[in-house]
C-alpha cells in the first residue's frame, strides 16, 4: 500500500515527458487520482481490517444513531426528534441541535443503493463513509491547487491529502464524523470560489454558495470559511485589486449563501445574530460602499478620484465597524462566544470554561504533533507559501492567508490541525511540484508543445514559463546534480509515505471502544469489556432503567446500551455535568441524594487500574471535581482531592475525601485483580489506600471481564440500612389472642372494657 | 453570712459587668481603629505590636488576611513583587466594592519591619499569606498555597471566599499599557506612512511579506504558541549537564523550539537555493549566471536539505522513543 503511494507520486513529475498530447496527460492525471483515491481508502481500513467493521469513539456513536433513526423514520421525523433518552431529565431535540450534512449524506447513499436493489447496512455506510471522501477531497484538493498553480502541483497536493496522517486521524474507517466530510466541502468551497472570483461569473458564485450550504449543513467549523472569504476580499480590497469579478463573486456568494445557510436549523439566526458572522456582513457593507463610489467615478472620470475613493472607503470602513460595535454593545449581535473566544485569548477557555479546556484535543500543539502529523511537508510547505507569495495573484493571496490562519489556529488548537492539514498539502504540492519540474525538465529534448499547465493560469505574473529550449550543456545543472537531487527527493517522499503508513496504522486506528493489547510473545489480544457492559446493560436492565456515568460514554451508553443517560458527549448544559460531577465527588451518602433526586438507576464507572487503561474515570477524576467546583463552590474543593503536598494519589496517602468519594469507591470496590499484590492497580502503580470496604446504597450489578466497566445499581430506599432480623423476630407475636366468639357474645365485645362497679358510694376522706 | 455573700455576688456582678463592657468597648474601638486605618490605605501595615493587638488577641469578630512578605530590594525576592501586586488589586476591589464590611481587613508585614513576627509564626519563607479567622487559630489551609492555586487575583480572592465566605469581586485597574503600546504603534505606522506617501514602494515588495509569511509559519510550527501558553522552561539543567530536547513528547522548552524553528528554517532555504539554481519559476537571470555556479547553489541546498532535515528527524526521534517504529 505504502507502494502504491509512492508509485504515484512518482509518476507526478514523469508528466512532463509525454506533454505533447493532452490526451496523455489526462489519462496519468485521472490514473493518478484514481490511485490517490485508492491508496488513501486502502490505508484508513486498518481498524476494519484489526478488529472489524465498528462505529468509533463517542461522537461517532450518536451520529451512527440518529442516522439510523433517520433512515428508519425518514428525514421529517428527524428533524422533529425529541430524544428523551438523552440529558434525562431533560431530554434534546436532536433535530434542532445537530448538523444534519452528515446523517443525510449517508442516508441519501443508503436510499440510492437500495433503491438499485443493494441491500447494504447503514452500518458499512457509515462507516466507510470517511474513507471514501477522502478520495474526494483528494480530488477537490487537486482541483484547488491546479487553480492556484499547475496541475502537476494539484496531483503532488492530491496525493499527499489521501495519506497524510493529520487528515486521516478524522477520517479513519469507523470514525464517523463530521469532520471526515467537512474536510471535502471545505476544499470544495475554496476551489469554487477562486473560480468564481478567477472567472466573476454568477454560476461559481452559485456553486459556491451551495457547496458552502452543504458545509453548512456538515461541521461547524463553516466559521472559517465565512471569515476567510471576506477577509481575502478585504485583502485584496486594500491592495488596490478591487474588480467587477470580485464585486460580482462577492456579493452573489454572500447573499445566497448566507440564505442557504439559515436554512439549517441549528444554525437559525446565527449568521446574524452573531459577532463570528460579522465579518462577512462588514465586508459586504464595504464592498458595496467601494462598487458605489467606483461607479461615481466611471461617471465622471475626472478629477480627484484617487484620494476621494481612499477617504470614502476609510470612511465605509470605520462606519461599518463602528456599527457592529454598537449593534454588539446594545446586545443585538450576540458576542463572540467562549470557544471562539478562546482561540484569541489563549488563556480565557483555561479560566472560564474548564468543560472546554477538560479536552485533551483543545490543547495548544507542540512542534512534534506537527511533525508527527504532516512528517517532511511541514518543513517544505513555506517553499510553497514563498512562491505563492513573490509571484501573487488574486488566488495566491488567498491561500496565502489561509496559510497564515490556519498555521495560528493548529498552534493554538491540537483539533484544528485539520483544517491546516489540506492547506499544508496545497503548498508542499506547489514547492515539491516546482522543484522537481524544473530538475526534470531541463533534460528534456525541445518539446515546442505548449504545457497544458498554461491553459489553467489567466494572470502572468505566477506563469510557470517554460524556459527557452537552448543547447544548455555548460550552463545547466548537470546529469549529476539532477539525479542526486531526484534521488534524495524520492527518499524524502518515501519516508513520508512510510511515515503516513505507520502513523495511520498504529496512532490513528484504535477504535477505542475494543481494545488490544500484545503480549511479549507478539500474541495479540482483544478486549470487549465496553461493549460487554454495554451488552449486559442494554439485556438486563429496565427499558426506562436511568444510567449514570461520566459524560464521554454518554454517546456510547445511548448507541450501544440504548439506555437513558444523563449527560453526554454534545455538553451544552454545564450546570447539569456539574451535578453528576458533583454525585461522583461526594461522599455515598451525599452522592445518594444527587442520584435520587436524577432518578439514577445505574452508575457505570470505567476502571482501568487491572489491565493498565490510563484513560479511566479515576484519571479524569479531577476534571470532574474541578467542573463540579465551577457550580457548587460550597460543596466541593478541589484541594481537598489532593494530599497536604498537592499531589493526586489513590494510596494510603490519598485525602480522606478522596477515599469517600464514590468514584474512588466504585472503583475500587471489592477490587482483588491486577498484578502481585492482589488489589495492586496498574494503572496508577499503586495500592488503593481504602480496600475491603461495603457499600451502603448501592450494589454491583456487573463487572466486565477485565474490571474496565463496572455497573452499580443503586438501591431503593427500602432496601438499604435495615438491620438485620432473625427470621422468628420477623412474625407477630399474637399468642394470647384467643378468639372469644362463643355462641353467646356474636356481637363481638370490647376489648379492656372498662368495667362498671356499682353501687358503692365514696365515702370523703378527712 | 447571708450579707457577706450577697457583697460578693454584687461584686462580681460589678466586676463582670465591667469586664463585658470593656471588653465590648475594646472590640468596638479596635474595629473603629481599623476601620480608620482602611481610610486612605486599603492593605494595614502591621508591626509587632500592631499585630498583637489586631491580630492575635482574642476580641475579633473580623477576619484577618496578612500577607507575611520581604519587599526590600536586597533580599532579592523576585516573586513577592507580583504577589504584592496582585494583593493590592485583591484588598483594593475589596475596599472599593460594595461588600465592604468591617468582618475582613487586610494586613500586610514586611520582613525588614517585623522580623519578630515571623519568628513568633516560624515562618521562614517568604511571600505568604494567612488568613486569621475571627474565631480559633488558623488551620494549615488557612495559608495559601500559591504553587497549587497560583498567584493571580482572583485565585486569592476565590481562597479569601473559600475561608470567609466574602466574595471578592477582582476589579483590575485597566490595564492601558497594552493599548497605548498599540497605539503608539498604530501612530507610528500611520506618521511612517504619510510622511513615505510618495514613496510607498516597500509596500509592494513581495520579498518582505513573503519572509514575514515564512517566519509567522516556522514561529508556529515550532509551537511558539505552545510556549505562550503553558510557559516552559527555557531548557533543563540537571547534574549531567543541560538538556535541551525534553523527553516526552508533549512537552518541549523554549530552547528546544528555537532549534527546530532553526532546523525547518535551514531545510526551506535549502530547498529555495535548489529551485532558484535549478532556473527559479519565472526562469529569468538563469543565463546570466553560469553552470558552475548553478550547481554549486544545487549541490548546497541539496546538502542543506538533507542534512537538516535528518537531523529534524533524529530530534523527533530523541523524543519519540524508537521512532523509526517496527
Amino acid at each position: 500500500m505504502p507502494a502504491a503511494a509512492t508509485e504515484n507520486k512518482a509518476n507526478v513529475p514523469k508528466k512532463g515527458i509525454f506533454n505533447n498530447t493532452t490526451g496523455f496527460s489526462t489519462l496519468i492525471t485521472v490514473t493518478v487520482l484514481s490511485l490517490a483515491w485508492l491508496a488513501g481508502f486502502a490505508s484508513r481500513l486498518f481498524a476494519v481490517i484489526r478488529f472489524e467493521s465498528i462505529i468509533h469513539e463517542f461522537d461517532p456513536w450518536f451520529n451512527y444513531r440518529s442516522t439510523a433513526y433517520m433512515v428508519q423514520h425518514g428525514f421529517y421525523n428527524f428533524l422533529n426528534w425529541f430524544d428523551e433518552r438523552a440529558w434525562y431529565p431533560l431530554g434534546r431535540i436532536v433535530g434542532g441541535t445537530v448538523y444534519p450534512g452528515l446523517m443525510i449524506t449517508s442516508g441519501t447513499i443508503h436510499w440510492i443503493l437500495h433503491t438499485l436493489n443493494i441491500p447494504i447496512h447503514i452500518r458499512d455506510i457509515c462507516v466507510f463513509l470517511a474513507p471514501v471522501f477522502s478520495g474526494l477531497t483528494a480530488i477537490a484538493t487537486y482541483l484547488l491547487t491546479s487553480e492556484l498553480w499547475s496541475r502537476g502541483a494539484g496531483l503532488f497536493a492530491a496525493c499527499f491529502i489521501a495519506i497524510i496522517p493529520g487528515y486521516s486521524s478524522r477520517s479513519v474507517a469507523g470514525s464517523y464524523d463530521n469532520e471526515g466530510i467537512a474536510i471535502f466541502a471545505l476544499q470544495f468551497t475554496y476551489y469554487l470560489w477562486l473560480k468564481s472570483i478567477k472567472s466573476g461569473s454568477i454560476f461559481w458564485s452559485i456553486c459556491t454558495a451551495l457547496s458552502y450550504f452543504y458545509m453548512v449543513s456538515a461541521w461547524g467549523g463553516y466559521v472559517f470559511i465565512i471569515n476567510l472569504i471576506p477577509l481575502h476580499v478585504f485583502v485584496l480590497l486594500i491592495m488596490g485589486r478591487f474588480s467587477q469579478r470580485l464585486f460580482v463573486s462577492y456579493s452573489v456568494f454572500y447573499i445566497v449563501g448566507l440564505l442557504l445557510s439559515m436554512q439549517i436549523p441549528f444554525v437559525g439566526f446565527q449568521p446574524i445574530r452573531t459577532s463570528e458572522h460579522m465579518a462577512a456582513s462588514g465586508v459586504f457593507a464595504l464592498l458595496m460602499a467601494i462598487g458605489a463610489l467606483k461607479y461615481l467615478h466611471s461617471l465622471n472620470p475626472k478629477g480627484q478620484w484617487k484620494q476621494l475613493l481612499i477617504l470614502g472607503g476609510l470612511i465605509a470602513a470605520v462606519t461599518v465597524f463602528l456599527a457592529v460595535v454598537l449593534l454588539t454593545y446594545m446586545g443585538i449581535i450576540a458576542p463572540w462566544s467562549g470557544r471562539f473566544y478562546s482561540l484569541w485569548d489563549t488563556g480565557y477557555a483555561k479560566i472560564h470554561i474548564p468543560i472546554i479546556a477538560s479536552v485533551s484535543e483543545h490543547q495548544p500543539t507542540t512542534w512534534s504533533s506537527f511533525f508527527f502529523d504532516l512528517h517532511v511537508l511541514v518543513c517544505t510547505f513555506p517553499v510553497g507559501l514563498w512562491y505563492c507569495i513573490k509571484n501573487v495573484n488574486d488566488e495566491r493571496v488567498f491561500v496565502a492567508l489561509y496559510a497564515l490562519s490556519a498555521v495560528y489556529f493548529a498552534g493554538v488548537m491540537v483539533r484544528l490541525m485539520l483544517t491546516l492539514t489540506p492547506v499544508v498539502c496545497v503548498l508542499a504540492g506547489i514547492a515539491f511540484s516546482i522543484l522537481l519540474d524544473l530538475v526534470l525538465r531541463e533534460d528534456e529534448t525541445p518539446a515546442p508543445a505548449q504545457d497544458s499547465d498554461d491553459k489553467n493560469l489567466y494572470d502572468k505574473a505566477g506563469k510557470l514559463k517554460k524556459r527557452t529550449p537552448e543547447p544548455v550543456a555548460e550552463t545547466g545543472l548537470g546529469m549529476n546534480v539532477r539525479s542526486g537531487t531526484l534521488i534524495a527527493f524520492m527518499i524524502l517522499l518515501m519516508l513520508f509515505s512510510v511515515h503516513c503508513t505507520w502513523a495511520t496504522s498504529n496512532a490513528y486506528s484504535s477504535p477505542s471502544i475494543v481494545l488490544a493489547s500484545y503480549g511479549n510473545d507478539g500474541s495479540r489480544k482483544i478486549l470487549d469489556d465496553f461493549r460487554e457492559a454495554y451488552g449486559w446493560l442494554s439485556q438486563n436492565t429496565a427499558e426506562d432503567a436511568r444510567v449514570m456515568s461520566w459524560w464521554d460514554y454518554g454517546y456510547q451508553i445511548a448507541g450501544m446500551g440504548n439506555r437513558t443517560t444523563l449527560v453526554d458527549n454534545n455538553t451544552w448544559n454545564n450546570s447539569h455535568i456539574a451535578l453528576v460531577g458533583k454525585a461522583m465527588a461526594s461522599n455515598e451518602t451525599a452522592a445518594y441524594d444527587i442520584m435520587t433526586m436524577l432518578d439514577v438507576d445505574y452508575v457505570l464507572v470505567i476502571f482501568g487500574g487491572a489491565i493498565g487503561y490510563s484513560g479511566d474515570d479515576i484519571n479524569k477524576f479531577i476534571w470532574m471535581v474541578r467542573i463540579a467546583e465551577g457550580e457548587h463552590p460550597k460543596d466541593i474543593h478541589e484541594a481537598d482531592y489532593f494530599t497536604e503536598r498537592g499531589e493526586y494519589r489513590i494510596d494510603s496517602e490519598a485525602s480522606k475525601t478522596m477515599l469517600n468519594s464514590l468514584m474512588y469507591k466504585l472503583s475500587y470496590y471489592r477490587y482483588d485483580s491486577g498484578g502481585s499484590p492482589p488489589g495492586f492497580d496498574r494503572t496508577r502503580g499503586a495500592l488503593p489506600g481504602l480496600r475491603g470496604f461495603k457499600l451502603t446504597y448501592l450494589e454491583e450489578a456487573y463487572t466486565t471481564e477485565h474490571w474496565l466497566v463496572r455497573i452499580y445499581r443503586v438501591k431503593k430506599p427500602d432496601e438499604f440500612n435495615r438491620p438485620r432480623l432473625p427470621l422468628a423476630k420477623r412474625t407477630i407475636q399474637t399468642s394470647n389472642v384467643m378468639s372469644k366468639k362463643t355462641s353467646k357474645r356474636r356481637k363481638g365485645a370490647l376489648k379492656n372494657k372498662p368495667i362498671l362497679v356499682k353501687g358503692k358510694k365514696v365515702t370523703k376522706l378527712d | 453570712m447571708k450579707y457577706k455573700s450577697l457583697l460578693f455576688f454584687t461584686l462580681f456582678l460589678t466586676y463582670y459587668d465591667a469586664n463585658a463592657q470593656n471588653r465590648g468597648k475594646g472590640l468596638e474601638e479596635k474595629v473603629r481603629n481599623l476601620k480608620d486605618m482602611t481610610v486612605k490605605y486599603s492593605m494595614i501595615s502591621l508591626n509587632l505590636n500592631r499585630f498583637k493587638e489586631y491580630v492575635r488577641s482574642p476580641p475579633r469578630d473580623y477576619s484577618f488576611v496578612v500577607m507575611f512578605t520581604a519587599m526590600a530590594p536586597s533580599r532579592k525576592c523576585a516573586i513577592c513583587q507580583h504577589v504584592y501586586d496582585e494583593y493590592t488589586i485583591v484588598a483594593n476591589s475589596f475596599r472599593f466594592s460594595s461588600a465592604y464590611s468591617d468582618k475582613l481587613f487586610f494586613g500586610i508585614v514586611d520582613f525588614d519591619e517585623g522580623s519578630d513576627i515571623f519568628q513568633m509564626l516560624r515562618l521562614n519563607t517568604a511571600p505568604v499569606i494567612m488568613h486569621f479567622p475571627a474565631k480559633g487559630k488558623p488551620k494549615p489551609a488557612d495559608s495559601m498555597d500559591f504553587e497549587r492555586a497560583g498567584i493571580h487575583a482572583e485565585a486569592i480572592a476565590k481562597w479569601i471566599q473559600d475561608r470567609t465566605d466574602v466574595q471578592i469581586r477582582i476589579f483590575r485597574p485597566p490595564n492601558y499599557s497594552g493599548v497605548a503600546v498599540f497605539l503608539v504603534l498604530f501612530i507610528f505606522i500611520a506618521i511612517f506612512l504619510y510622511v513615505r506617501r510618495n514613496n510607498l514602494e516597500f509596500l509592494y515588495n513581495k520579498q518582505m511579506w513573503a519572509i514575514i509569511a515564512v517566519f509567522i509559519c516556522f514561529a508556529m510550527v515550532s509551537g511558539q504558541m505552545w510556549n505562550q501558553i503553558r510557559g516552559p522552561p527555557f531548557f533543563h539543567r540537571t547534574k549531567n549537564g543541560p538538556v535541551y530536547i525534553n523527553g516526552g513528547s508533549h512537552g518541549q522548552f523554549v530552547l528546544e523550539s528555537y532549534i527546530v524553528a532553526m532546523l525547518n528554517c535551514a531545510v526551506v532555504v535549502g530547498m529555495i537555493l535548489m529551485i532558484e539554481a535549478a532556473g527559479g519559476v519565472n526562469g529569468k537571470d538563469v543565463r546570466a549566471q553560469e553552470g558552475k555556479r548553478r550547481r554549486f547553489y544545487s549541490v548546497v541546498g541539496l546538502v542543506l536539505v538533507c542534512v537538516f532535515f535528518s537531523l529534524l528527524l533524529s530530534v523527533f526521534r530523541a523524543k519519540t522513543q524508537g521512532y523509526p517504529y517496527r
